[in-house]
C-alpha cells in the first residue's frame, strides 16, 4: 500500500535520511526504531509530505505522492512527535477545528469529534482548556486529532514520551485495538521497546539515517539466536570489573545497566564461573543473576553498538 | 480557508486583551493630544513698562487679544524674563506707553509673526488716536467701527494652500490619523504573531499535512489579520467622528478605499516579518521598532509638511503610512481628486504585493 524507495533527506550538507526503502501493507502495524537523530522523523516527514525528500521517492498505491499528496492526505493521520495542539482553546474546540480542516461538517463532526475524545478517555474534561491539561492528557487529545477523519494509515511519533505508565499503557491499547479490529495501519515510532514489542508485526531499525535492519520481531530476534543474556545485579557500579568484562574476548557485548551488567555471550558458553571469579577479584557483591534469550532491545545493542536510551 | 479564519477569531475571543489596549490607546493618545492641540492659540507673556498705567495697560491687552491666534496673558516684568531666560517661552511683550518691545531669547520665526500682529494693532490704534486727537469729529472713532462691522466691499482670499501660503494644518485630524494609522501597526503585527506561533506549535505542520491547501492556510490568517486592522481603524475614525465630532469629511467611501490599501500594506509587512526572524521573540522584539521607524519617518507623528531635512523627506516616501496620511487628509480636508489619490494608493498596493512576495518567499524556503 506505502512505499518508499531510497529516500534521502540533506539538510545543509548534513545527511539526516539515507536512503531508506520500506513498504507498509493494508493494516500492517510497523515500528520504527533508532536512537535520537537517527533519521525517524525526518523519514515521517517525508512520508506525510511535510517535507521533500532530496532525492527518492514516496508511494501510495504504486502513485507517487511526492508531487501530487492530495491523496495521501486525506488518508494519512499524523501524530506529530511535539504536542501540536491550540493552548487557549479546549479539547473540544480543537478537534472541532481539526475535524473541519478535513472536511467534516455539522452532526458527522460532532459525532466524530465525541468519538475520538471517548476513544482517548477525556470525555468529562473536554471543556476545560488545553493549557489545563497534564502532558498525558495533552497527549492524547494530540492523538485524538489525527484520528477524527478515520485515517486508512495512522503515522505515531513518540506518541507517549514523557507521560505516566498508565496514560502509555492506555494509548497503547487504543491503538492496537484500532489495528486489530479496524484494520488501521500503523507505523509507529518509539524508544520504547516493550512498546514496539506488543504493537508492532513488523519492525525496521534505523540509525545514521540508514536501515540497519528489518524483518518481524522473531526475524530479528534470530540475529541473536546463537546468544544468550546474562543481567547481573550489583551491589554497585564497578567501573573497573565493567571494563575487565567488556575486555573479554569470549563476551560479545557489556553494558552497564541500572542495576548492574548486562552482557551478550554466545550460546552454552557457560562463563559464568569466569564472571563469578572476576566479580570476587573486583570484591563486587553479586546480588542476582538471570540468563535469558536475547530481546529485541538486545537486538539494537547488538547491531549498533549502543542503548535505544541515553 | 474558512476554518483558519474562524479560528482565528476564536482564539481572538479568548485572548482580546492585546488587540483591546491598541484600541484604547488609540482612543487615549488622539484624545489627549487632540485636546491639547484644540486651543491652538500661541500665549504670549505680556508685561509692562513702568510708564504703563494699569487702565492704559488692560486697554492695550484687550485689543491684542482679539485674535484667535495668540492670547497675550500678563504678568509682572520678572516673572517673564525669568520664563525667557528659562526657555520656557521663546520671547515675551513689553508694552510701553504708545510703543512696545519683544524680548528675545534666540532670532526666530515666532518673533515677526506676533511682531508684525502687535505692529498692526498699534499702528491701527495710534492712527485713530491721532486722528482724534486733530479733532475732526469726537465720533470718529465709532464710524469707523460701524465702518469696519458693515464693510463696504469684501474681498475674500482663499487657495489649497491655506492663507499666507502655509497648509492647512488640521492639527486634531493630523493627531487621530496619525494616532490610529500607528498603533494599527502593532495590532495587525501581533495578530499576525499567531503564524509564527504556529509554527512553533507545530499545529502548522498539522495544517500543511491535512487536505487544507497551504494558499487557504495563508489566507485565513492574512484575512483575520486584515480584518481586525480595518476594522480598528474605522471603529477609531467613526468613534472621533460621532461622539467627538471630529470633521472627517463627507467623503467615506474614498477613506475606506484608503485605509484598505493601507491596512493590507502593513498586513504585507507583517508577512516579511515573520519571514525575516527566526522566532516569535524575535518577531516582539523588532515590532515597536518597525512600527515606531514607520510612524515617525511617514509622519504619523508630526506633519511631514514641517520636515525640511532631505534625507528624512526622501525616506518618508518609502512608508506607506506617508501615503495614507496624505490621501486621508487629502479626502478630509483638501479635496483631493480621485487622480490625485491614484499614485499614493498604487504605491500602498505595491508595497503590499512586494512584502508579501518576499515575505512568503523567504518562509516558504525555510
Ligand atoms: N530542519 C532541520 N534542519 C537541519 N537538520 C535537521 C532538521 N531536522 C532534522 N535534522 C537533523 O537530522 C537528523 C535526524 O533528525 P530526526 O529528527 O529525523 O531524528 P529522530 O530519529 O526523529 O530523533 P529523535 O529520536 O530525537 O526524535 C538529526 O541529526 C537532526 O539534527
Ligand atoms: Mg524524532
Amino acid at each position: 500500500m506505502l512505499e518508499t524507495e531510497e529516500l534521502r533527506k540533506i539538510f545543509k550538507g548534513k545527511t539526516a535520511v539515507d536512503g531508506v526503502n520500506l513498504y507498509m501493507d493494508k493494516g500492517e502495524s510497523i515500528g520504527l526504531l533508532g536512537p535520537n537523530g537517527a533519521g525517524k522523523s525526518t523519514t515521517i516527514s517525508m512520508i506525510s509530505s511535510l517535507v521533500k525528500p532530496t532525492s527518492g521517492d514516496v508511494r501510495l498505491h504504486g502513485r507517487s505522492i511526492i508531487k501530487d499528496p492530495t491523496n495521501m492526505r486525506q488518508v494519512l493521520g499524523v501524530v506529530p512527535q511535539e504536542i501540536a495542539l491550540y493552548e487557549e482553546l479546549t479539547a473540544y474546540e480543537n478537534l472541532k477545528f481539526f475535524g473541519r480542516i478535513y472536511g467534516l461538517r455539522g452532526k458527522l463532526l460532532e459525532s466524530k469529534v465525541q468519538e475520538v475524545i471517548e476513544l482517548v478517555g477525556l470525555k468529562d474534561r473536554q471543556k476545560e482548556v488545553v493549557t489545563t491539561y497534564s502532558g498525558g492528557m495533552k497527549r492524547r487529545v494530540n492523538m485524538a486529532a489525527a484520528m477524527l477523519h478515520e485515517p486508512e494509515i495512522l503515522i505515531m511519533d513518540e506518541p507517549t514520551v514523557g507521560i505516566d505508565p498508565q496514560s502509555r499503557s492506555h494509548i497503547l491499547e487504543t491503538v492496537r485495538e484500532l489495528n486489530q479490529k479496524k484494520g488501521l495501519a500503523v507505523l509507529y515510532t518509539s524508544h520504547y521497546m516493550e512498546e514496539v514489542e506488543r504493537l508492532c508485526d513488523r519492525v525496521y531499525i534505523m540509525d545514521h539515517g540508514r536501515v540497519i535492519a528489518s524483518g518481524t520481531k522473531e526475524e530479528l530476534k534470530s540475529i541473536l539466536s546463537g546468544e544468550e543474556t546474562i543481567l547481573i545485579d550489583l551491589d554497585r557500579q564497578h567501573p573497573k570489573l565493567f571494563k575487565e568484562l567488556e575486555g573479554n574476548k569470549s563476551i560479545l557485548q557489556a553494558l552497564e545497566t541500572e542495576k548492574g551488567l548486562k552482557l551478550i555471550v554466545p550460546k552454552g558458553s557457560r562463563l559464568l564461573g569466569t564472571v563469578f571469579q572476576i566479580a570476587e577479584r573486583h570484591h563486587a557483591q553479586i546480588l542476582n543473576v538471570n540468563v535469558q534469550i536475547p530481546t529485541l532491545e538486545d537486538v539494537f545493542l547488538h547491531l549498533t553498538g549502543r542503548k535505544l536510551r541515553d | 480557508m474558512k476554518s483558519v479564519f474562524l479560528l482565528q477569531w476564536q482564539r481572538f475571543r479568548r485572548a482580546p486583551i492585546l488587540v483591546l489596549a491598541m484600541f484604547l490607546l488609540t482612543v487615549v493618545f488622539v484624545f489627549f493630544i487632540a485636546g491639547i492641540h484644540s486651543t491652538n492659540q500661541l500665549t504670549v507673556y505680556t508685561y509692562s513698562h513702568e510708564s504703563l498705567g494699569e487702565e492704559e495697560r488692560d486697554a492695550w491687552l484687550d485689543m491684542l487679544n482679539e485674535s484667535d491666534v495668540f492670547h497675550f496673558e500678563w504678568m509682572e516684568e520678572s516673572e517673564a524674563r525669568n520664563a525667557v531666560a528659562t526657555g520656557e517661552v521663546s520671547l515675551a511683550l513689553q508694552l510701553m506707553e504708545e510703543d512696545y518691545r519683544i524680548l528675545l531669547a534666540a532670532e526666530e520665526q515666532t518673533r515677526y509673526i506676533v511682531d508684525n500682529y502687535v505692529n498692526q494693532v498699534f499702528m491701527e490704534e495710534l492712527r485713530l488716536r491721532e486722528i482724534e486727537n486733530s479733532g475732526v469729529g469726537i465720533d470718529f472713532r465709532s464710524d469707523v467701527t460701524q465702518a469696519m462691522e458693515e464693510p463696504v466691499l469684501t474681498v475674500t482670499s482663499s487657495s489649497i494652500e491655506g492663507v499666507d501660503g502655509s497648509f492647512i494644518h488640521d492639527e486634531r485630524l493630523q493627531v487621530l490619523f496619525g494616532m490610529t494609522l500607528f498603533f494599527v501597526i502593532y495590532t495587525i503585527l501581533f495578530s499576525l504573531m499567531n503564524v509564527a506561533e504556529e509554527k512553533k506549535w507545530g499545529t502548522w505542520n498539522r495544517l500543511i499535512v491535512s487536505p487544507l491547501r497551504k494558499w487557504e492556510v495563508y489566507l485565513g490568517h492574512l484575512l483575520y489579520c486584515f480584518m481586525i486592522g480595518y476594522a480598528q481603524i474605522i471603529v477609531v475614525f467613526l468613534l472621533f467622528q460621532q461622539v467627538l465630532g471630529f470633521d472627517l469629511g463627507n467623503r467615506y467611501g474614498t477613506m475606506l478605499v484608503i485605509i484598505g490599501c493601507y491596512t493590507f500594506a502593513i498586513v504585507s509587512l507583517g508577512m516579511l516579518l515573520i519571514g525575516l526572524v527566526r522566532t516569535s521573540q524575535q518577531l516582539q522584539a523588532i515590532i515597536p521598532i518597525v512600527a515606531t521607524a514607520i510612524a515617525m519617518l511617514g509622519g504619523a507623528f508630526w506633519p511631514i509638511e514641517i520636515v525640511t531635512n532631505d534625507i528624512m523627506l526622501l525616506l518618508s516616501k518609502g512608508m506607506p503610512i506617508f501615503y495614507a496620511m496624505d490621501t486621508l487628509k487629502g479626502a478630509a480636508i483638501y479635496d483631493y481628486s480621485v487622480l490625485d489619490m491614484v499614485t499614493p494608493l498604487s504605491f500602498m498596493v505595491l508595497f503590499g504585493v512586494v512584502c508579501m512576495g518576499v515575505g512568503i518567499n523567504l518562509m516558504e524556503r525555510r
